[in-house]
């Protein structure tokens, strides 16, 4: 029979008249009042916090950023990237809104006159409740299982975190034990195929003990409705005001509205440089308000942590707890300075030294792996650049090993201190011309520092040098002219001297009405593509994956096969993250016969960091274990005759790193285009 | 119907109120830290919790045991 001709089981109209229109009633009171406690604690505990730091633009793209956030919450697209974590949340969330549009279903039917009939409206709401209370149980209990049993050390257990499990579980159980009850002590008949319609009730019917009359068994149904809305209630409210974890379904949401569109790991500029009187941050208040919502949005799931070449290299560093020590200095500090009007926050205090330390800071290797891994966008390094560049300009205090470079790089343009006018000696017997005596060319070559100084890089520029020749292209250097791109200065804090590289960069480039530019260095790519705009150079920048992988698609070059080599490539930090260029290399490496290529377990958005970022190149290293030396571990695992790479840092780095491990005999670090002139026709 | 189902329903029925009980206090206590009230009166509210805890749970024992159904009826489904 139908299922659908029958009205709901026990007595449907009865319960909504007799009991359910009062629930009604309250949920509606209660829904208000929620609505209103949950505008002034937003306002208490968060809106008034965040507006105590700086202006910040994050306005525009009403649709990417709605489109991003629709992506995220509900369709988990970064949370996916574990499988594990990504299924039990997506099974948590996707249950609770069931349940909840169920509930729904069931509440406001009889305010719009859906009650009677047609009645199947609440088969199908019951079935969807049920459903989403299901898929929270096998959420709830793998989140459990990985919580209690598993205990990934990212993870730190709270009070709070016993208590969402607890009641969520009570509530989920008393909720299906009163539709359990109901179908056992209503005095109607229950359709036959109600195993489809209620199916875990169902179950639980032969269980469930009943009264003798009616109405005593409707003094129990109240019961149990009591023991389940109150609680339930009591929960919303505990969520709206508390800064349980679970608010995170709010402020994560927000978080990743007001995310930024800029390129990934851009850095800001100071504002107004010149009449600054103050740089970076020692303040909370000298944050901007984005950045204040960042510390909020944290949901603590230590992804940032899993993936931080620091902290996994036994650092005094991992990016959830710099974010959490803010944030708690953020509420600590904070509401004082909002709700007893104190002029200012405590001169004395220093977000440096006092709330994160300065080994923290510099152990930073600027990789971008804790924003890339973030489920909600938030950013660990714009936080730890603006108090590098306090500690750098205001404090001029850094590791002395630094001191040599700043110097360096003002004076001679390189942070060796090498000689400004032995920059292009490597090309001198190449026949490379600089622009001074040719500007007329497709575009210019930018090798970098690397490669004008360093002995290995250069081998690297010859090869670049040797394909340009052979693809006919027609291009110049910029010779003794060319300085620094400026990154390590911008990411070591010094943000001045990188204005000073970039204006003068910026200068010779217009000088030669530079349009397009060719880089073999990631980092100048990164500088000269994405940021250099923030100082009004704006050129068509290619790195030099782009520039071989064009020729191998346009079939410019023949390449030749040579003897069988196993290849892993290394995936430079600013060129994935920071540029999402991952498969080009991949496809370079693939193109040149004789060459198999094997993934390290960290590749591609996920790829470990060699440790020279950040301008961790020119620091010593002397907490934990060395970054590079734990990259050639992973890349050993795999017993590779080469390790590719595309980047001069990672190049320097990693030979280093074969070179403690007394590998360097047996595994070579070569640049993709080593790889790819070896292999030319 | 009687059943020997019985204490095992209310032991069930129990372990569900217990586990509202201490969220209710867990999630006061929780909520009223994060509200601003200092942490060292954490410790007073506790055995407050636990105080008050033990005499719901007592009334409850002897409530549910008193007044607990007894009867197991087969499920009416339509056949």
């Amino acid at each position: 029979m139908d299922p659908l001709s029958f009205r709901f089981w026990a007595d449907q109209d009865v319960y909504i008249t007799k009991i359910f229109l009062p629930v009604i009633l309250g949920f509606l009171a209660l829904l208000l009042g929620m609505a209103a406690l949950f505008i002034a604690s937003f306002r208490r505990e968060h809106y008034h916090l965040w507006h105590l730091g700086k202006d910040e633009d994050c306005s525009g793209h009403l649709a990417t950023r709605l489109k991003t956030v629709f992506a995220v919450a509900f369709a988990h697209s970064r949370i996916w990237r574990e499988p594990y974590p990504g299924a039990m949340h997506f099974l948590i969330l996707w249950g609770v809104l069931f349940i909840f549009l169920g509930k729904i279903v069931r509440l406001f039917s009889y305010p719009i006159g859906l009650t009677n009939p047609p009645q199947h409206i609440f088969l199908y709401a019951s079935f969807i409740s049920e459903i989403g209370g299901i898929l929270v149980l096998i959420g709830g209990g793998l989140a459990i299982y990985r919580r209690y049993v598993l205990k990934p050390s990212r993870l730190d257990t709270k009070p709070e975190n016993h208590l969402i499990y607890v009641l969520g579980f009570a509530i989920l159980l008393t909720g299906y034990l009163i539709k359990a009850y109901r179908m056992m002590a209503g005095g109607v008949e229950v359709p036959e195929n109600a195993f489809l319609w209620a199916p875990v009730c169902s179950l639980l019917t032969p269980f469930v003990l009943v009264l003798p009359s009616p109405p005593l068994n409707e003094l129990l149904l109240w019961h149990r409705i009591f023991i389940h809305t109150v609680p339930a209630s009591l929960f919303l409210i505990y969520l709206i005001i508390s800064r349980s974890p679970l608010k995170h379904m709010f402020l994560s949401a927000l978080n990743v509205f007001y995310r930024t569109l800029k390129p990934h790991g851009a850095l800001q500029p100071i504002p107004n440089f010149e009449e600054a009187e103050t740089f970076g941050v020692s303040h909370i208040g000298e944050f901007t308000w984005k950045q204040l919502l960042d510390l909020d949005a944290c949901t603590r799931c230590g992804r940032c942590q899993d993936h931080c070449p620091a902290h996994l290299t036994e650092k005094p560093l991992s990016p959830k707890k710099v974010i959490l020590d803010l944030r708690s200095y953020l509420h600590e500090k904070g509401k004082p300075l909002i709700w007893n009007q104190t002029p200012k926050e405590d001169e004395d205090s220093c977000l440096v030294g006092e709330v994160i330390s300065e080994d923290t800071l510099w152990a930073c290797t600027f990789c971008l792996n804790c924003y890339e891994q973030c489920p909600v966008y938030i950013s660990a390094f714009d936080k730890i650049i603006d108090m590098r560049r306090y500690l750098v300009l205001m404090e001029t205090r850094y590791p002395s090993e630094l001191r040599e470079v700043f110097r360096n790089m003002e004076r001679r343009g390189n942070p060796w201190g090498v000689e400004r006018n032995l920059r292009a000696d490597w090309a001198k017997d190449m026949g490379v011309k600089t622009l001074a005596e040719d500007p007329d060319v497709e575009f210019l070559y930018y090798p970098g520092c690397f490669k004008g100084y360093d002995d290995r890089n250069k081998k690297v520029a010859i090869s670049m040098v040797k394909i340009l020749n052979k693809a006919g292209v027609k291009f110049g250097i910029l010779g003794v002219e060319e300085g620094c791109c400026g990154d390590p200065a911008r990411r070591i804090g010094n943000e001045y001297l990188y204005k000073i590289l970039v204006e003068a960069n910026i200068e010779a480039f217009n000088r030669y009405q530079v349009k397009k530019i060719l880089t073999t260095c990631p980092h100048c790519f990164t500088n000269l593509k994405n940021e250099y705009l923030q100082f009004g150079g704006d050129f068509e920048v290619i790195h030099q994956t782009d520039f071989l992988n064009d020729l191998i698609q346009k079939k410019k070059l023949k390449l030749k096969g040579g003897s069988p080599l196993t290849v892993t490539y290394h995936d430079s930090c600013y060129l994935g993250r920071y540029n999402q260029i991952y498969e080009k290399p991949r496809h370079i490496l693939t193109s040149i016969p004789g060459l198999s290529i094997k993934e390290m377990e960290r590749t591609r958005s996920r790829s470990f960091c060699c440790g020279g970022g950040g301008g961790r190149m020119w620091m010593e290293e002397h907490i934990g274990k060395r970054i590079n030396e734990m990259r050639i571990e992973q890349a050993l695992k795999l017993k590779p005759d080469v390790i590719a790479t595309a980047c001069p840092y990672c190049l320097t780095m990693l030979g280093d790193g074969l070179k403690a491990k007394g590998a360097d005999e047996s595994v070579k670090v070569l640049d993709i285009a080593e790889l790819f002139e070896k292999s030319l026709d | 119907m009687a059943t020997s189902f019985r204490p095992f329903a209310i032991f069930v029925e129990l372990i569900i109120i217990v586990a509202l009980m201490y969220s209710l206090f867990m999630g006061m206590n929780l909520g009223l830290v994060d509200l601003g009230l200092d942490r060292k009166y954490l410790k007073f509210l506790k055995i407050i919790a636990i105080l008050m805890s033990c005499l719901i749970l007592f009334f409850l024992v002897s409530h549910l045991i008193t007044f607990y159904p007894r009867l197991l009826t087969v499920a009416k489904i339509k056949g």
